[in-house]
């Protein structure tokens, strides 16, 4: 709290010094507003960019993103199954535009954390009073030997949602009945905790309702995973016979692929696939590399109470990249991080210290087109260290109600509506 | 509202430093709108608006709810031992105290 208090008397005397220096006359003195740059327009940066402007609208806020169209993660694997459009995952940033906020569809190539500059693919420069990266994650190309950019054209990862969600679902269109689907899981950490699962059950749906000769291989760096109870509950009683599952301690860890013949190696064998979805081990986006907010670990220690860099003055970091554990990488905890950063960040510049509070998230998985399982968290950042508040949270109950598992599917949509207009809206 | 004067004269100080005469029209501006939504009931009521607006359909809305309705909604959710729902779960981590700072903020902010 010292050092950010420090940090706000730093962008005080900082505005002051430049109006000096640049010869400000005192009417372009007094129009001298506080620079706020967010790089990343997913959940985490487009909600960021929105609440900054709602909560200091005479600030200028300037969102950095290279895509025009987003296309959102969550829901993705009901369009991989064939039960849902890739259009319905489509958002744009009008909707921030109108609010005020500036729009630059360039990538972010660099960042100066001491100049204060973000350096932009074309090569111009913005600056900064403060920076917020939600950069997501990117992929760790070669930690699968053979695995690389051109061999996602072959063995799609999908794991950010868009061409590839499309390529993945045509795939599995133009399987024959009788195929092997075989996906790999990457160790933790990795976006969406569950969502290899929720896709493993999707996928099953598609298999059982169109191809019931069809099987699902999944090769699993992991032992354990998120909501396993529900997911294994759900394989035994919807695809009984459809689902295999390698875990670590069985040799389940992909350590090669061959794209040219759709093949996979693990320590134990090699599995030809007919549909191989490969998602690669994964850290946080490259701009926090180049920012100088990611550690050792490839994420981005981070202060839970304002989600400010742990390594970088004046940058704060959301979302996928961060290194938030309990709570895990997904929309609804890049959604609240970036509000929760956006408040603090108003606290300051409002002469107000931050202050703790209680964080929580909720995830939803499809077990099929009308069933779903939630987990729900609730975790306390007293104290600077982000930890789950004991008795709360945790799992949908077992047992497979249809009655419970039906209401959390229609929640999941409704909350998809919410989150998606409450971000990009 | 003293940290915020003293942030003002800080602010002013060092505009008088730079040179510049008069207090810019911002700092009150954007005092006066954001300090109603940065309490301890905001904050909290943060993790509320991911799930609950008007366009959600099977989770309510809680726009335009009385506090006292609020707060029992939350009560019960947090006293149901054999509740199964994600609000549940949710609740039991929330004590007295946060239910009625959240109950208090939803029911006075039209947008939470």
């Amino acid at each position: 709290m010292t050092a950010f208090a420090q940090t706000r008397r730093e962008l005080v005397i900082g505005m002051a010094g430049t109006a000096a220096l640049a010869g400000l006359s005192p009417k372009a003195a007094a129009q001298t507003k506080v620079r706020l740059v967010v790089v990343g327009g997913g959940f985490g940066g487009a909600t960021a960019a929105r609440f900054l402007k709602q909560l200091l609208p005479n600030a200028s806020v300037t969102l950095v993103e290279p895509d025009t169209d987003y296309y959102a993660c969550p829901f993705s694997n009901l369009v991989i199954a064939g039960l849902r459009e890739l259009e319905a995952q489509r958002f744009g940033y009008d909707g921030l535009r109108a609010r005020g906020i500036d729009i630059v569809h360039e990538r972010a190539t660099d960042v100066d954390p001491v100049a204060h500059t973000v350096t932009l693919g074309s090569g111009a420069m913005l600056s900064y009073d403060r920076l917020v990266l939600s950069p997501g994650v990117d992929f760790i190309w070669g930690a699968i030997e053979g695995y690389d950019e051109a061999a996602a054209q072959v063995m799609p990862h999908a794991w950010k949602a868009g061409a590839q969600t499309a390529l993945l679902r045509r795939q599995l269109e133009a399987m024959k009945d009788g195929g092997l689907v075989v996906m790999s899981v990457p160790p933790a950490p990795f976006r969406c905790p569950p969502g290899p699962y929720e896709r493993a059950s999707l996928i099953a749906h598609y298999l059982k309702t169109r191809k019931p000769k069809s099987r699902l291989l999944i090769l699993d760096a992991q032992d354990k995973f998120s909501k396993q109870p529900l997911f294994e509950e759900a394989w035994a009683h919807l695809y009984p016979g459809v689902i295999e599952r390698l875990g670590a301690d069985d040799f389940g860890r992909v350590i090669a692929v061959n794209p040219a013949v759709r093949t996979l190696a693990t320590d134990f064998e090699n599995v030809t696939a007919d549909v191989a979805n490969v998602i690669p081990p994964q850290k946080a986006g490259e701009i926090a590399q180049r920012a100088g907010v990611a550690d050792m670990t490839g994420w981005c220690p981070i202060d839970p109470i304002t989600f400010g860099s742990a390594l970088q003055p004046d940058i704060h970091v959301l979302g996928d990249a961060t290194i938030a554990a309990p709570m895990p990488k997904s929309a609804f905890s890049a959604n609240l991080q970036a509000k929760l950063c956006a408040t603090q960040i108003a606290r300051v510049l409002a002469g107000l210290a931050p202050e703790p509070t209680f964080l929580a998230n909720t995830c939803y998985s499809y077990l099929s087109d009308d069933a779903a399982v939630s987990i729900a968290g609730v975790y306390t950042n007293e104290g600077g260290k982000l930890k789950s508040v004991e008795g709360a949270g945790g799992l949908s109950p077992s047992g497979s109600d249809p009655v419970i598992q039906g209401n959390e599917a229609l929640q999941a949509a409704a909350w998809f509506r919410t989150i998606t207009e409450q971000t990009f809206g | 509202m003293q940290a915020v004067s003293a942030a003002l004269g800080v602010v002013t100080l060092a505009l008088l430093l730079a040179g510049c005469g008069s207090v810019p029209s911002w700092p009150d501006e954007r005092s006066a709108a954001a300090i109603p939504a940065l309490d301890h009931g905001a904050t909290l009521s943060l993790a509320c608006s991911g799930c609950h607006s008007p366009a959600g359909g099977a989770i309510p809305s809680l726009e335009h709810r009385p506090a006292a309705l609020i707060r029992q909604s939350l009560m019960d959710y947090k006293a149901e031992a054999d509740g199964t729902t994600v609000m549940h779960r949710m609740m039991r981590g929330y004590s007295e105290a946060d239910i009625d700072a959240i109950s208090t903020y939803l029911a006075r902010s039209a947008t939470p």
